[in-house]
């Protein structure tokens, strides 16, 4: 489709080849950086996945040792997919229905839509930041904001969440739940999309509230929740930094937020064990493809393209 | 997008009470955290476990002042470090992706779509998959504990990202204006100037922005690249604070908290329109 882009009219041989001197000469900056940074390391990482090498040493050729220690003998690798799948297979579902639910409270033509839309995004903007993190320890601490309310409404005492493995991962999975905002935008973005006349329509012939949201929302929606979805889980596989602040870069207490890319960080900047790591980072690239392909592959069964 | 308050479903007076009362509800309790991390920074220390007010009974900045000097190095410079390399990411990316997508929208050229192709193949690429061998090279190069790591990729036209938005962009620009351009006998070089950029102020300032904001935010790459505490941003900084103070001192903790939040809060606020529809058009992350 992008060849078409551009028409053939009377276009003389000296056009012809300035056109191909300037493409080149325009993409140059994204070719060199993408043999140098993406083709070539990509190869190397590949290579290096199959060997063992630290600091001190030449990568020794292993084949695939590395992939078989990942798959049978490293218990660290199971519990940082335990806790990673935890937290996408949670966050991002309660993600896209708070999502959904607000856009849809918001549709409802409520003043000052702009104003709570912006209100809702925020957390987006600058949930990833340490800060954020920061302030996450404090909410869900021994003594912390969130114990400090449940005490003052209902005088319960509550545990430090954070210290607790068994609740650390909850709280992680708040602050992506908190960070709805982004996603929800694009929820109401596609909410708009909605004819007015469908609903008109559906009304006469008598259908309620919630059957049209069930035979005319949700379903002209599925390619918006399809699109999130994909999104989110992509980035939830990826999520780092408040799992590394919060638990101070250990992944702890006793690896209950051990998220992969944290393992895979340990891996490779403290332990200097670059072969490993590239093979956990590999794993996760073959992870990340093959829920996408899933997702892709699900979609002709639930999400609903019109035309 | 303007705001269209249309009544989308003909909603009943109590039904819309309930949705307006929800949502209240949802932002406050969204907000509270952030409210609280801001009105915490200004109390004194005592006073901020000791209530869940939003208000300080007794306003004080000391938290900031020993906040700032709180590490060896003064938080000033740190936030000087992260404006440098944010600003330094801005320009790369705004070069090197604007050239890539006028090139991939409006220059015929052999391998066009095979390279299209590629960079569409880049963005899904997690980067752990290049994090090992680049920092490998970077080491090797002797750039590591320099700010070339983080910022030379983004001369590169690494955020593909970036490129895909400004070739939406850009194929909305009418083509008449470059024929009409080409007839007195601009090459390419001056239809990008003079047309194309001038024309989409718009798709680069969103790219700018959001530049702006993802480098000031990024941890991982200072993290992996800079080893210095004089070289450290200031999402490091801030991590290195709580290491140094624990739970001892939250006040200065908060208050360096709010601080790096400051200029994205900013950012925010001046262009929250842009962002939105950013978000909104491309389903950009975050």
């Amino acid at each position: 489709m992008l060849v078409d882009d551009v028409p053939h009219r009377r276009v003389h041989r000296w056009t012809h080849l300035r056109q191909h001197l300037a493409g080149y000469g325009f993409l140059s900056p994204w070719l060199l950086g993408f043999f140098v940074l993406t083709l070539g390391p990509a190869a190397s990482s590949l290579y290096l996945s199959l060997t063992d090498y630290g600091l001190m040493s030449a990568p020794r050729w292993v084949g695939a040792d590395n992939y078989m220690q990942i798959a049978t003998s490293d218990p660290r690798f199971r519990a940082a997919m335990n806790v990673t799948f935890t937290y996408v297979l949670l966050s991002v579902p309660l993600k896209l229905v708070f999502a959904l639910a607000v856009a849809i409270l918001l549709n409802r033509g409520l003043r000052g839509l702009n104003w709570f839309r912006a209100i809702f995004y925020l957390p987006s903007l600058i949930g990833g930041s340490v800060a954020i993190a920061v302030l996450w320890r404090q909410v869900f601490a021994g003594d912390g904001i969130l114990n400090q309310v449940l005490m003052a409404l209902f005088s319960y005492e509550g545990p430090s969440w954070i210290a607790n493995p068994s609740t650390s991962i909850y709280t992680l999975i708040a602050l992506a739940v908190w960070q709805f905002g982004s996603s929800m935008i694009i929820f109401l973005a596609g909410l708009r999309q909605i004819p007015q006349d469908m609903y008109e329509a559906a009304s006469i012939d008598g259908a309620g509230r919630s059957r049209q949201f069930f035979k005319i929302t949700l379903p002209l929606l599925t390619p918006v929740i399809f699109f999130n979805a994909v999104i989110l889980t992509i980035d939830a596989f990826k999520a780092f930094t408040p799992a590394f602040v919060i638990s101070d870069g250990t992944g702890g207490p006793i690896d209950s937020t051990l998220f992969y890319t944290l393992y895979l960080y340990q891996e490779a900047f403290t332990n200097f064990r670059f072969g490993y790591a590239s093979a956990l980072a590999w794993v996760l690239v073959a992870i990340i493809a093959a829920f996408t392909a899933l997702s892709f592959l699900s979609a002709k069964y639930w999400v609903h393209y019109d035309d | 997008m303007t705001e269209t308050t249309v009544d989308a479903t003909g909603s009943s007076p109590l039904l819309r009470a309930f949705a307006y009362a929800a949502v209240l509800a949802v932002s406050f309790v969204m907000l509270y955290p952030l409210l609280w991390m801001v009105s915490s920074s200004f109390k004194p220390e005592n006073e901020i476990f000791s209530t869940t007010s939003l208000i300080p009974e007794t306003f004080t900045t000391d938290a900031y002042r020993r906040g700032w000097n709180g590490l060896s190095v003064s938080f000033g410079w740190m936030f000087l470090n992260s404006t440098v390399i944010a600003l330094l990411a801005v320009v790369g990316n705004l070069v090197s992706c604007s050239m890539a997508a006028y090139a991939f929208t409006r220059l015929q050229f052999k391998g066009r779509s095979f390279w299209f192709a590629l960079m569409l193949g880049t963005m899904m690429l997690p980067q752990h998959a290049v994090l090992i061998p680049q920092y490998l090279m970077f080491l090797n190069f002797g750039w590591v504990n320099t700010i070339l790591p983080l910022v030379v990729p983004k001369f590169l036209a690494i955020d593909a990202f970036f490129i895909f938005l400004m070739i939406q962009f850009f194929r909305g620009i009418p083509r008449d204006l470059d024929e009409a351009a080409v007839m007195d006998g601009a090459g390419p070089l001056r239809i990008f100037f003079k047309i194309i950029l001038p024309l989409s102020t718009p798709v680069l300032a969103t790219a700018a922005v959001f530049s702006f904001i993802w480098t000031w935010d990024d941890f991982f790459a200072p993290l992996i690249y800079l080893n210095d505490i004089e070289k450290y941003t200031a999402q490091l900084g801030l991590r290195t604070f709580v290491d140094a103070t624990a739970q001892s001192d939250w006040g200065a903790l908060l208050a360096m908290s709010t601080l790096t939040i400051l200029p994205i809060f900013i950012l925010f606020v001046v262009f929250q329109r842009l962002l939105i529809e950013g978000i909104a058009t491309t389903g950009m992350k975050r």
